[in-house]
């Protein structure tokens, strides 16, 4: 082998050089390729049984028309919905209660006990009660997302406020701050960017436990539209839901790594 | 009149993990008065940064009395400034919001508390950077927006845990000489950590040197060669009676390294 091959077959994979942007193009572009080329062999030349593995082709035009024709864009929306409502209300109730767990140790002693007991539970555990408190109405599914996450989002939150740099909060205090003006002048803001990765996180965790609580427990909303359809056996459209439900939750994490951008912009410098 | 800042008998003793005590701070003793520098000398270990700490109020002593205007310390307060030997700069304020924000919080009018730090600004060198995020300056430069920030919230103590480590030399010469200039102008008092000893003589009116393991006051030395403060730091070493007061510390800190 010559060196200048063997040079460049060894540039192709090192720790931590980052790659090209032509690299990172063709790696991206690679697999989706080999997935959906594996994707169309496997049903076109019926290695898989068609009505159990619909062609992509097939699965992309009844993505459109259940838009179109089927009113699905109502469950979408239903769903969407369902998502930020519940996940606004935990994030209500996580960003004040973890903030103050992490800056006081004495708030931390009252609720750091209840709330990872609670972190051990699995939410969906709760369904058949939740469902039994509240009936079939909006409140138990709100309340399952609500509880997969509350108690993470609030234990990531309190960590990372106990994470910034002790410095910060000692300048602020000889600089002459009290205590609100430490927490909310110098604490918050310090913690800010770390809050909204955590919740970046979570609202991925709210997207597993809707499907959860619509294949469950609903008539509307995607997941209940992919039980309806598993009772036809259109695979189509369960394939369909299960891309638009990956669509919406890249969409969201999209959604909050631009606003952690646009708010953050001095983090930008810092690698 | 008793001294500005009286240290009387100061222990302090950590507790660590496992059931174990250790000592840090063992009986030490010495008074600053007002307007004067005091350094803080000694080998890593001796307890420097814990007095520091102890005056600033963010730590307790175990035994012992710190006392300011001969009043017990009751935790942390503006009029004792205190720069840490890490990095501590507000990242999601520019540089000059960062000098700023001791005088916002203690309600220094805006147009007076911008004026203020552009001067202290101007006085560390970082015009330039007034409008910069911290993230984008240098360790040495974040050091010295630290720095700013303690000056202009003008307080009548100034600690610093070795402020000037991380500059360079020439920048470092040029801070010493700085602290000279406003010790004169505002009669700030001032008690600096180093371990340094040409940083030491040249800035100090009394140096109290520690010993280690545990922290024990070993010697208070006076560089009475200086006619005064001089400002120009070349002027002190070309002074008679300069090369002796170092070779003094240098033994001292060798004797302390064999120990
Ligand atoms: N919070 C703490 N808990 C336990 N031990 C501590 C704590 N702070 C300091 N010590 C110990 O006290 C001793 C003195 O530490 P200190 O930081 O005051 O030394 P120093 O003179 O500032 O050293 P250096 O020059 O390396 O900064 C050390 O042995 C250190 O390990
Ligand atoms: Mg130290």
């Amino acid at each position: 082998m010559s060196t200048a091959s063997k040079g460049r077959k060894a540039r192709l994979l090192q720790v931590r050089v980052p790659v090209s942007g032509r690299q990172a193009l063709i790696s991206a572009l690679g697999v989706w390729i080999a997935f959906f080329g594996v994707w169309i062999l496997a049903s076109g030349l019926g290695w898989v049984n068609p009505i159990l593995v619909p062609p992509p082709g097939k699965v992309f035009a009844t993505i459109v028309r259940l838009f179109a024709e089927q009113g699905f864009g109502a469950d979408v929306l239903i769903s969407i919905g369902r998502v930020l409502i519940a996940f606004a209300l935990a994030s209500l109730v996580a960003v004040p209660l973890g903030v103050a767990m992490g800056a006081f140790p004495a708030i931390n002693a009252v609720f750091a006990p209840f709330v990872s007991a609670w972190r051990y539970l699995p939410a969906p555990s709760f369904i058949p009660i939740l469902l039994m408190w509240f009936g079939t109405g909006e409140t138990p599914k709100l309340a399952l997302l609500f509880l997969g996450v509350i108690f993470f989002l609030v234990t990531l939150i309190a960590d990372h406020t106990r994470e910034i740099r002790k410095e910060l909060i000692e300048t602020a205090l000889t600089l002459g701050a009290n205590r609100r003006v430490t927490v909310f002048q110098v604490m918050l803001p310090a913690v800010l960017p770390n809050i909204l990765v955590a919740m970046r996180q979570m609202l991925a965790v709210v997207w597993t436990y809707l499907v959860i609580a619509e294949i469950v427990a609903s008539t509307t909303g995607i997941g209940a539209m992919m039980m309806r359809a598993r009772r036809f056996l259109k695979t189509d459209e369960i394939l369909a839901g299960i891309i638009v439900i990956g669509a919406l939750g890249m969409a969201c994490d999209m959604a909050f790594a631009l606003l952690h951008r646009r708010l953050f912009p001095y983090l930008e410098d810092k690698r | 009149m008793s001294a500005l800042l009286q240290i009387q008998n100061v222990s302090k003793t950590f507790d660590l993990p496992g059931g174990q005590a250790l000592t840090a701070v063992d009986d030490v003793t010495f008074a600053v008065e007002k307007g004067s520098i005091c350094v803080l000398l000694g080998p890593s270990g001796s307890g420097k940064s814990t007095i520091l700490r102890m005056i600033a109020g963010l730590e307790t002593q175990s035994s012992g009395a710190v006392l300011l205007n001969d009043t017990p310390i009751d935790g942390p307060g503006r009029e004792r400034g205190m720069v840490f030997q890490a990095y501590s700069s507000f990242d999601w304020m520019s540089v000059g919001k960062n000098v700023e924000f001791g005088m916002k919080i203690n309600g220094v009018p805006a147009a007076e508390r911008r004026a203020r730090a552009e001067r202290f600004i101007g006085l560390v060198g970082l015009s330039k950077f007034i409008d910069a995020y911290p993230s984008r300056l240098s360790g040495g430069m974040r050091q010295r927006v630290a720095i700013a920030r303690t000056l202009a919230n003008a307080p009548d103590v100034l600690l610093m845990d070795e402020p000037f480590g991380a500059l360079d030399a020439e920048t470092r010469w040029q801070m010493q000489e700085l602290m000279i200039e406003v010790a004169e102008a505002s009669g700030t008092t001032m008690i600096i950590v180093t371990h340094d000893i040409e940083e030491a003589i040249f800035l100090a009116d009394k140096i109290v040197f520690l010993s280690s393991h545990p922290g024990r006051l070993k010697e208070e030395i006076l560089p009475t060669f200086k006619p005064g403060r001089l400002r120009n730091k070349e002027d002190v070493i070309a002074l008679p009676g300069y090369a002796e007061m170092e070779r003094k510390i240098m033994r001292m800190m060798r004797e302390e390294g064999h120990k």
